[in-house]
């Protein structure tokens, strides 16, 4: 059977680029010599690709590259430092935690526990230590003793009529 | 990657710029041909390889050796040039004909006739090849200029070989048009 234009022209720019397969190549070969269209078409390829390939090809050849690398090196060394700020945010950009943005619910709650802490940790307790005796009375029947609390504010008066019974008012 | 390569890029992964040096012995030529590629001018060129072996320096940390090395820094270098390319196009200047055809600007240098040809024909290159799309553009170097295989430029660009040969296919078709004239004189030399 004698191959179609149309079936070769499918598989000239890989043979053209040396990528068919032998039985590919087969094909192309029997089919070049006797089809102008698909010969036109392969030199164009290479037209193309010398258009291409060979200024680059002179120019590797007659380029020396003078001071490239001292170039290099030099750019190197010169490469600034980062201030520990940006290392900073480069250690934030890099972080996973950082980058999913887990961080802001985490510092709202952080913030939270801490406003919280601070309550606890700071709260005035009251002592009830302050209280004093403003007041002690002894008689015969009765003995009487005021205390004064400032917080709450409340007076406790002990009245004690008898030295085996305690008697409370407020 | 043989042991000596991994060696040489643990090194330099440490921050060994011997190491680096080796590298760039062993490589330059190529990352020029890359940047020459799609540059299209010595000057740039040559800034590309030098922008090219400071970015592998700063970035190769990031190397895990999933992919050949040189697919790495190929990568590394097309990607380099097209940035510089793009930078660069800004600075120069085209005018088109009445037919919208190329033709290039008159420097204020007057150059030995050769010179000039030359220099026409490349600038006539670098404006087709700007024409392609990107992925397109790199892939017609890796082939047209690197002659990377299928696979070869499959895994520098991250795609399927089936997109490989779409891409120089349709990359092709349209330089054979931008590039009429050039390649069809060529053809008869």
């Amino acid at each position: 059977m004698k191959d179609s234009c149309s079936s070769i022209s499918a598989i000239l720019e890989k043979y053209f680029d040396l990528q068919a397969t032998d039985e590919e190549r087969t094909l192309v070969e029997r089919h070049l010599p006797d089809c102008p269209v698909c010969h036109e078409q392969l030199r164009l390829l290479e037209g193309l690709r010398d258009a291409i390939k060979t200024p680059v090809d002179e120019a590797v050849k007659e380029e020396t590259f003078p001071w490239v690398w001292e170039k290099i090196g030099k750019g190197i060394r010169q490469e600034r430092r980062p201030s520990w700020w940006e290392s900073l945010r480069s250690w934030l950009d890099l972080s996973p935690i950082f980058r999913k943005r887990v961080w802001i619910p985490a510092a709202a709650t952080a913030i939270v526990l801490l406003f919280f802490s601070v309550q606890i940790i700071f709260k005035k307790i009251p002592s009830y230590s302050e209280a004093s005796v403003v007041e002690y009375v002894e008689s015969e029947t009765n003995n009487v003793m005021v205390y004064q609390l400032e917080n709450p504010e409340i007076t406790v008066i002990w009245i004690f009529e008898d030295p085996d019974e305690d008697t409370a008012v407020s | 990657m043989n042991g000596q390569e991994a060696e040489l890029i643990s090194r330099c992964q440490q921050g060994d710029q011997d190491a680096l040096k080796e590298i760039f012995n062993q490589y330059h030529k190529k990352v020029y041909r890359i940047a020459y590629g799609v540059v299209r001018q010595r000057e740039d060129a040559l800034d590309v390889v030098q922008e090219v072996f400071i970015k592998l320096f700063r970035s190769i940390k990031n190397f895990k050796g999933k992919s050949a090395f040189y697919t790495y820094l190929y990568r590394l270098a097309m990607n380099t040039a097209i940035d510089h390319s793009r930078k660069a196009k800004k600075a120069v200047f085209f005018s088109l004909d009445e037919e919208g055809g190329f033709q290039p600007s008159d420097g204020p240098e007057k150059r030995p006739d050769q010179i000039v040809a030359r220099k026409e024909l490349e600038e006539k290159v670098r404006w087709a090849i700007d024409q392609l799309p990107q992925d397109q553009k790199a892939t017609m170097i890796y082939r047209e200029i690197e002659e990377l295989s299928y696979e070869e430029i499959a895994e520098a660009m991250g795609c399927s070989v089936g997109t490989v040969m779409s891409r120089l296919h349709y990359g092709r078709k349209k330089l054979q048009v931008l590039l009429k004239d050039m390649v069809k004189g060529r053809e008869g030399e």
